[in-house]
């Protein structure tokens, strides 16, 4: 191969990123946190979390319940950081993974202090607040008893104070709905804090 | 054949240097190749990770690119990350590129493919068609940090090859898939096909930061200047293209593989311990 060759094709691949549809430049950068899409606990602010994460993946093979999984180069510049899916795998807060950051990306935090994000009812789908059961699932599986979770006339309402984010009741929900959400799930509102002014 | 001249040290007692490194890179392959499986079926964690951050019991190590990219886009420093990277930077700045050359994962399966080649082909070293100039490593590392600066999020440490065999063997593991940034493994092992450790050599920005650690490294190959024969052996064997009989081996981009030691007929290479970073 002719070294002029070589460096041509190099610089036709690099002015092709620059050519590539509009869309992609948006899905490179965009943070796969929403709904139901959490990440572990400790976790700081989305803004820093792929420029501090390294990926090396620590977190991923301490976890005992296997909540964490590990994102691939589709969802961009966030290839490697860890995710969890509360409706399959909650988090159960065992903070194993907080231990073996490296980075600080996880950092060290109490149980009850942690907020992976916020539980919120969806009070058209709960059958609760529907009246068609007296579901109190989430009640009965939620590790902070009486605290995150109280029944008010027999209907699960969430505190925002002791809430913790981990997505247990989000899990045991029995509803779900046609885009593939619960009654009852996890919004990450803590991950959009802001840290540079 | 130069070996009729007499050599002071018998053939015998050449220490087989290459024979020593695939061990070594065997075991740091199976380190991080059998650990996901310990992981995963028995839920032993005493050991987490691969090359990017490797935790063993509480003693880490971090890669230094990796950490020094983190520290420098979020612009914060976080001290367990300094002290996990002092034990890699330590080692780069007495040793060299050792990394790369004894230990990397991606190092170990081009070693392999060179090893299978030459069982295939007899052809002892593949004719290089393309070499580009050593200096394109500075540049690698330059652009590699200016990239990851503008774009705010740091690129080695999802693309990197040393850490991507790690990725791939415990995604494989745990969740039965392949992440598809795997290709660049393989566009890594095809440029092996053009030159010799074509991407150690010039395109892998962690090699660049600790070959530029290094680069005043205290373990040298040294050349016995007055006994070379000019026979040009150790200049065929040198994986990363460069001319040990010229001394070059001293430079920085030498990565102390031992193989022009192990080449050399008259025992005129030899490692040794220089006492100040120059010399």
């Amino acid at each position: 191969m002719k070294r002029r060759f070589f460096l041509q094709l190099l610089a036709t691949g690099l002015s092709g990123l620059a050519f590539s549809p509009r869309k992609t430049g948006a899905a490179i950068l965009k943070s796969p946190i929403g709904t139901n899409r959490l990440r572990p606990p400790g976790a700081v602010p989305e803004e820093l979390f792929p420029g501090k994460c390294i990926r090396c993946g620590r977190c991923v093979e301490v976890c005992p319940y296997r909540s964490i999984i590990m994102l691939d180069i589709r969802y961009g510049i966030h290839a490697g950081t860890p995710f969890i899916e509360a409706e399959n795998v909650p988090c159960y807060l065992c903070m194993k993974c907080v231990d073996v950051c490296p980075t600080g990306s996880l950092q060290r935090i109490r149980q009850p202090e942690t907020r992976m994000g916020l539980a919120i009812i969806n009070t058209f789908t709960c059958l609760a607040y529907e009246g068609i059961t007296l579901c109190r699932t989430c009640y009965d599986k939620c590790p902070f008893v009486e605290k995150a979770i109280r029944l008010e006339q027999l209907k699960p309402v969430i505190d925002e104070q002791h809430c913790t984010g981990c997505g247990i009741c989000t899990n045991a929900c029995p509803v779900t709905t046609a885009d593939g959400k619960k009654a009852v799930n996890i919004e990450p509102i803590y991950a959009s804090d802001k840290v540079t002014p | 054949m130069s070996v009729a001249k007499s050599s002071k040290t018998p053939a015998l007692q050449v220490i087989r240097w290459s024979h020593r490194r695939l061990i070594v890179l065997t075991g740091a392959f199976m380190l991080i190749a059998i650990n996901p499986f310990l992981n995963y079926f028995l839920q032993i964690d005493f050991v987490q990770g691969w090359y990017q951050s490797l935790g063993i019991g509480s003693l880490w190590f971090v890669s230094p690119l990796e950490g020094l990219e983190s520290l420098l886009i979020t612009k914060s420093v976080y001290m367990p990350a300094l002290v996990g990277m002092l034990i890699p930077v330590i080692l780069a700045f007495l040793l060299g590129r050792v990394f790369c050359s004894w230990l990397c994962p991606v190092s170990f399966l081009l070693e392999l493919l060179d090893r299978l080649r030459r069982a295939i082909t007899r052809r002892r070293h593949l004719h290089n068609k393309l070499v580009v100039a050593k200096r394109l490593l500075w540049f690698t590392l330059i652009a590699e940090f200016l990239l990851s600066m503008i774009l705010g999020a740091p690129l080695f440490v999802f693309l990197s090859p040393p850490g991507l065999v790690g990725r791939e063997i415990m995604m494989a593991v745990f969740f039965h898939k392949l992440a598809l940034e795997g290709v660049v493994l393989l566009v890594v092992i095809v440029l092996e096909f053009v030159t010799r450790r074509m991407f150690c050599r010039t395109f892998c920005p962690l090699g660049g930061l600790l070959a530029l650690i290094g680069s005043h490294r205290r373990l040298v190959v040294q050349l016995d200047r007055e006994a070379c024969t000019h026979c040009g052996l150790c200049n065929r064997s040198c994986p990363m293209g460069l001319q040990p009989e010229e001394n070059e081996a001293k430079t920085a981009y030498c990565w102390n593989c031992g193989e022009c030691l192990e080449s050399c007929q008259d025992n005129v290479l030899a490692f040794t311990w220089r006492k100040n970073g120059s010399g």
